[in-house]
């Protein structure tokens, strides 16, 4: 048996690497994004190419996307976490058969398909985007959280229970920090997959950094096209790289 | 707005479902190219690496930094350089595909016993041999769980890449953006997205089944 | 009066630290949709700091019993009084705050430390966190767990054995009366085991607790208990009886299988070595603490190959020594004044 106190100098030494690792997509955020500006600075841009690729106009397209993602980030996690825990709590097995079933038919559907439908359907812009992503979402953080507190185990539940503490206690100091793990991963993709979503949002004229994509192939301008891809690359990046961080933080310790 | 007619639905079904079944092998087959592609490297790239920390850390790593690039930046990026089409689409979807066949090929195969391989290089294999009569057949249905995940991913995937004249069912779902305000916009969107998600799901059934055939009897459950 | 309303009988069960009574009465626990009953008919007289054992095969509604009396179970019918009061008038969370429970899987919070998984019930009960302090620091040294070293580490970095036992600490932190303890030691291996049994009964010793506790283990029940019942089917109780007793005259043919070979030696544990005839001092031959038992006795004997094994008292005394013949006659001694009974 490895004594505990090998475990925990096991563990240190893992955390330490970690910490190097975990700032890799920082490391390459910043190469990738020094690099495209040292190219486009040594580049002559001619007038098309300057309509896009100036400060005001990408920090406009930036606004625009982080914001797209983030809102509709937050709005999924303020619907699904509260459904997913419900779902859980009523114990109802045909509403957890309905929403794991809808939520491998969400898995299913194409984005694009989807946001150009509700395109058509009712309207263009920024809410169209707003409300495909989340509607996109919030099924599989909706299953995380489910599949995150059925997880725990029934025989720390069943402790929890035999000493008396009521099922709104077992749930807030028991169940949901240690379902917080998958919950948070489950939020991480959604995160990263809004950023996604908001670049083809550029279809429905709901702005973001695919407007930038578009515009330079529909221009033919490749500094443009490459401008624009390597931003958005990197905002999904941070933004995992972000989103890593936080779980890593919160992360109950002795897990 | 263009409402929605189920007669005029029927009609649209009747007069392309030619294409549609034509799309529909487009994007089978491009899935499937990249897949097997993916597969190959994937596969390989996962054996050389599962037992060396360094350059499985790195590879999973990079996989995964990888695959939180939105599709479209990727496509954008690919067209000038490989052109319109299929190119840009088989490469897109592949390096889509990568991280989940890599990682679970690294599972896979760390996954199996350690007492099972000391008794496969007991007889005499050699490590190639072991690989493919011992390592490869227990680790194969984690490493198919791998790739039907690829396959789910690929299948959205491509949809996008008709923004670059990708094959398959993408076409239509810009057709019906392209033609807003038609009156059959939202048939042409609505047909593409539906078959897209029934090919998903009917894939995602066609992969439990060749798990389950191509999977060891002494390994079911 | 204030003993009929549920604050007050929660106020005698939490005024006892020490054992209280239990009584099962016609206890009964029927499933939806099942025919036969998983426990039919039970009825049981535990006395206030007795240590009783549960034994039965697995399935035969022994764990459902006793989760029947912290109400983890609800019973079909039937009535369970705890200091004579009817504990299926309180509220079921506040009942188990004070009752002990310990399961097989120990089930320690895995994102809380070893000093906040044995706060758990004060904080639920609203101790102060002084006292809530000094009793983590008074109950880790009772269960043998330094304070010092183990208070903040997380379960997953203690062996089973110190899992268990933080588990015991969990269980006695708002020191009910009452333990529920289901397979506690069934996950250990025998010698970690033997060892968490033995600081067991002498954590028992002490604190007195009444103690209901599962096994399918019958020389766990003998070790450990004051009384063992012996289930059958629906948790139906074959004999309940001390453990002497039931060795001595296993009810029927189901606990004379339960017991299994080797009643008699099975029996030597129980027996002191101070109740046998010491015969004179044999010189050289190897030599055991009168504290021991007639089994330990037997098992030295077999052991050294010697014909007899010198007795000394606490001071290191000899004051006789046991043979065979001796071993076998205290044996038959004990016997016979339980039939006369």
């Amino acid at each position: 048996m490895t004594s505990p106190a090998a475990v925990l100098l096991a563990r240190k030494s893992a955390r330490r690497k970690n910490v190097v690792k975990q700032f890799v997509p920082l490391i390459i955020v910043v190469v990738s994004l020094g690099a495209l500006f040292l190219w486009l600075s040594m580049l002559h841009l001619d007038s098309i190419e300057q309509r896009t690729l100036n400060p005001s106009y990408i920090i406009a397209r930036v606004r625009e996307h982080i914001g797209l993602t983030l809102l509709a980030s937050a709005l999924v996690a303020l619907i699904a976490i509260p459904a997913g825990i419900i779902a859980y709590a009523s114990k109802s097995k045909a509403f957890r058969g309905i929403a794991l079933a809808l939520g491998n038919i969400g898995q299913a559907t194409p984005a694009v398909g989807l946001i150009i439908l509700i395109a058509i359907w009712w309207q263009t812009g920024f809410f169209t985007a707003l409300i495909a992503i989340v509607a996109y979402s919030i099924l599989p953080v909706l299953r995380n959280t489910l599949v995150g507190l059925e997880q725990v185990s029934e025989d720390v539940r069943n402790s929890a229970r035999g000493m008396g503490m009521t099922r709104g206690q077992v749930l807030r100091q028991i169940e949901l920090p240690l379902a917080s793990p998958v919950i948070l991963a489950g939020l991480r993709t959604s995160l990263v997959f809004a950023v996604g979503v908001a670049t083809i949002a550029t279809f429905i004229n709901a702005g973001g950094l695919g407007d930038m994509i578009v515009n330079g192939l529909k221009l033919q301008r490749f500094p443009v096209i490459v401008a624009g891809a390597v931003l958005v690359a990197s905002i999904a990046l941070l933004i995992d790289w972000l989103a890593g961080l936080v779980q890593e933080a919160v992360r109950p310790r002795g897990l | 707005m263009s409402g929605f007619d189920i007669g005029r639905l029927v009609n649209f079904l009747s007069q392309r479902w030619e294409t549609i079944l034509s799309l529909t092998g487009q994007h089978i087959a491009v899935v499937a190219i990249s897949l097997v592609i993916a597969m190959v490297f994937g596969i390989g790239l996962g054996i050389v690496v599962w037992n060396k920390p360094v350059s499985r850390s790195v590879t999973v790593t990079a996989a995964a930094i990888a695959i939180t690039i939105p599709s479209l930046a990727l496509l954008a990026i690919l067209s000038p350089i490989l052109g319109l089409g299929w190119g840009p689409t088989v490469v897109a979807l592949v390096f889509y595909s990568l991280l989940p066949i890599i990682r679970n090929t690294v599972v896979g195969f760390r996954e199996v016993p350690r007492d099972v391989l000391e008794a496969a290089r007991g007889t005499g294999m050699s490590a190639t041999q072991v690989i493919f009569s011992t390592q490869l057949p227990i680790a194969w249905p984690v490493i198919l769980a791998g790739v039907r995940v690829a396959a789910q991913l690929t299948i959205g995937i491509a949809a996008i890449a008709a923004y670059v004249a990708g094959p398959g069912l993408g076409q239509y779902i810009f057709l019906g953006l392209s033609s807003l305000g038609s009156v059959n916009a939202l048939n042409y969107a609505l047909v593409g997205t539906v078959a897209v998600v029934i090919l998903a799901l009917l894939v995602d059934g066609a992969f439990v089944l060749i798990t389950r055939y191509t999977t060891s009897e002494g390994l079911r459950v | 009066m204030s003993e009929s309303t549920p604050t007050g009988i929660l106020s005698t069960i939490a005024g006892a630290a020490r054992g209280v009574s239990l009584e099962l009465e016609s206890v009964r626990k029927t499933y939806d949709g099942q025919a036969s009953a998983a426990v039919d008919d039970f009825t049981m007289r535990i006395e206030p700091g007795e240590l009783v054992m549960l034994v039965g095969p697995s399935g035969c509604g022994k764990t459902t019993t006793m989760k029947m009396i912290n109400r983890i179970i609800e019973p079909t019918s039937g009535s369970i009084r705890l200091a004579g009061e009817d504990i299926l008038s309180i509220d079921p969370d506040q009942l188990r705050r004070h009752i002990g429970y310990v399961i097989q899987q120990i089930g320690l919070f895995p994102h809380r430390t070893i000093a906040q998984n044995i706060a758990t019930v004060p904080k639920l009960l609203g101790w102060s966190k002084g006292k809530i302090a000094s009793r983590i620091e008074e109950l880790m040294t009772t269960v043998e767990l330094d304070p010092g070293v183990f208070a903040n580490r997380y379960p997953r970095q203690l062996s089973g054995g110190q899992q268990q036992r933080a588990g015991v600490a969990r269980a006695l932190a708002a020191d009910p009366p009452v333990m529920l303890m289901d397979e506690p030691f069934g996950a250990t291996d025998p010698i970690t085991r033997e060892k968490l049994q033995a600081e067991f009964l002498r954590l028992q010793a002490v604190i007195g607790k009444t103690i209901i506790f599962v096994t399918h283990d019958f020389d766990e029940a003998i070790r450990l208990g004051d009384r063992i019942a012996v289930l059958s089917d629906r948790s139906h109780i074959e004999q309940f009886d001390t453990p002497a007793n039931i060795l001595a005259n296993p009810a029927n043919e189901y606990v004379e299988s339960f017991i299994g070979l080797g009643a008699a030696l099975k029996r030597l544990v129980l027996i002191p070595i101070s109740r046998a005839h010491y015969d004179k001092e044999v010189p050289g031959a190897p030599s055991i603490e009168v504290s021991g038992s007639l089994r330990d006795a037997l098992d030295l004997l077999v052991l050294t190959g010697a014909s007899a094994v010198n007795v000394c008292d606490e001071k290191g005394r000899t004051v006789g020594s046991l043979s065979h013949a001796t071993v076998s006659g205290a044996l038959r001694a004990e016997r016979q004044d339980e039939e006369s009974v």
